[in-house]
């Protein structure tokens, strides 16, 4: 199933991933320590935690508060439009991805969904393969890496984008530099403005789409930088999965079961 | 001869012994995974979400539930991890009835949220030697269904919950990463009780 072409540059990235973790586990102080940077995956802390400060304050200041307005103003279904619109000018990114994984059924998938929601969907605005009973799915870079077996490498945390990690915050790159339409339309000498505009509009979507979660997690937690660590990485793996609820995370110790009962005395 | 007295004490028996298999129908559902988180599911709504009692009686309501369908012992062990083991018994001792008060208020919170959600059970498997998980769907009305799965394991009297994994998140391993960095960071097992002590005041506060 996997392709083999693409291995040099899925072992050069691998590559750096591991020098990356290597240094960092090498300041790791104490045993202890050591067993949390195994389970959080996180061999970046300091420099996340200082990114996440400086994400957090643009949230505050910035994003939040146009998200907020957006969802209060703008009523449900026009921000529903908004959504399917940059979900379908952004299906060249998931068609391409389909490909590289070689996943030719999601691929037809994909460029069905942008040829009928397109056309009667006027322009992307609406939705109907989705009731024509194919759904959306979304494949980025970092996923069709995951899929060639590359490791996902440290958490990383960065502002604006918010939590990632090494492999798919390269993928995010690679993904905009490469297969997102918008900027193959700004390659070609037009106005700047309108790659920033499309920037904007798509992180106030997001934002807005997951500020609920978030904003939960961030009340129910004591550090919510370490809780969305935890959360996130593993939304992310079950995305890899596309979505399949089997394998669950691995919970086996050294002591077996986790879970177990404790011996009767 | 019988008497009218041996009657009624007769027919009493009777009437127990003939109650017996339906008693133990009755409780088939503890040992059935599925219809486990069913019968959670449906009293959780009924007597919680839709009841139209004050928030502290379902917030009392909610700990009783949570108490009887889900094994706090065993999901505290889990959480505190490592760390169980270099704390002191009283802290060890403190750990477990705190994190029950966190969980209790976190979720009470937001019981006024609900908006006619319901959940699908959709099938289980076997998860180790004496577990199992149940997949389901909690379908929504806005917000769209999202997936949840349910870990249990057999206990004394059936099923008892040891995780819940919400979109591929689970509860357990996400409360025990953030409670590691919390004692690697501020201060071993005592720093994150001192913590886990001030959340519960402020969430209490908040639940009115």
């Amino acid at each position: 199933m996997l392709p083999s072409t693409p291995r040099p540059l899925a072992t050069m990235i691998a590559a750096a991933a591991l020098a990356l973790g290597l240094s960092a586990c090498a300041s790791t102080k104490t045993p202890e320590a050591a067993a949390d940077v195994a389970e959080t995956n996180d061999h970046l802390e300091p420099f996340n935690r200082a990114m996440f400060k400086v994400d957090q304050g643009l949230d505050a200041v910035v994003v939040r508060p146009v998200a907020w307005t957006y969802r209060k103003v703008v009523p449900g279904f026009a921000r529903r439009g908004v959504t399917n619109f940059l979900r379908n000018l952004r299906s060249p990114i998931t068609f391409a991805n389909d490909v590289l994984q070689g996943d030719m059924n999601h691929a037809g998938e994909t460029m069905g969904r942008f040829l009928i929601n397109t056309t009667v969907g006027i322009g992307g605005l609406g939705d109907p393969a989705t009731d024509l009973g194919v759904p959306y799915h979304y494949e980025d870079f970092g996923q069709t890496l995951a899929v060639w077996g590359v490791d996902s490498g440290s958490y990383l945390y960065l502002p604006i984008i918010g939590p990632t990690s090494v492999r798919d915050g390269f993928g995010l790159a690679v993904d905009n530099f490469a297969f997102d339409p918008v900027t193959w339309y700004s390659y070609a000498d037009n106005p700047g403005w309108v790659q920033w505009a499309y920037f904007g509009t798509l992180l106030i979507d997001i934002k807005a789409d997951t500020m609920p979660v978030t904003d939960e997690l961030k009340a129910s937690s004591i550090d919510y930088y370490a809780s969305l660590r935890a959360a996130y990485q593993q939304n992310r793996a079950k995305e890899v999965r596309n979505g399949a609820a089997a394998p669950l995370p691995s919970m086996s110790t050294e002591d077996g079961d986790p879970f177990a009962a404790p011996a009767k005395k | 001869m019988i008497s009218r007295r041996d009657f009624t004490a007769a027919s009493l028996t009777l009437g127990a012994c003939a109650g017996l298999p339906a008693f133990a129908r009755a409780q088939d559902w503890r040992n059935d995974p599925k219809s486990f988180v069913e019968k959670f599911a449906q009293v959780g709504i009924s007597e919680i979400l839709t009841a139209p009692s004050s928030q502290k009686e379902k917030t009392e309501k909610f700990r009783v539930l949570f108490r009887d369908y889900f094994d706090i012992p065993a999901i505290g062990r889990f959480v505190l991890g490592r760390a169980a083991r270099t704390a002191t018994p009283d802290e060890n001792n403190k750990f477990n009835p705190l994190f029950e008060d966190v969980i209790v208020y976190t979720w009470s919170r937001r019981f006024g949220e609900y908006k006619g959600q319901s959940l699908k059970v959709n099938d289980s498997a076997a998860d180790g030697d004496e577990g199992s998980v149940v997949n389901s769907t909690i379908l929504g009305n806005e917000g769209g269904n999202f997936v949840v799965q349910w870990r249990l394991r057999k206990r004394d009297g059936g099923n008892r919950i040891v995780d819940v994994i919400i979109e591929g998140v689970s509860m357990a391993i996400t409360y025990r990463q953030e409670y590691a960095t919390i004692i690697q960071q501020n201060g071993g097992v005592g720093g994150l009780i001192a913590q886990m002590e001030k959340q519960v005041t402020d969430l209490k506060a908040k639940v009115g």
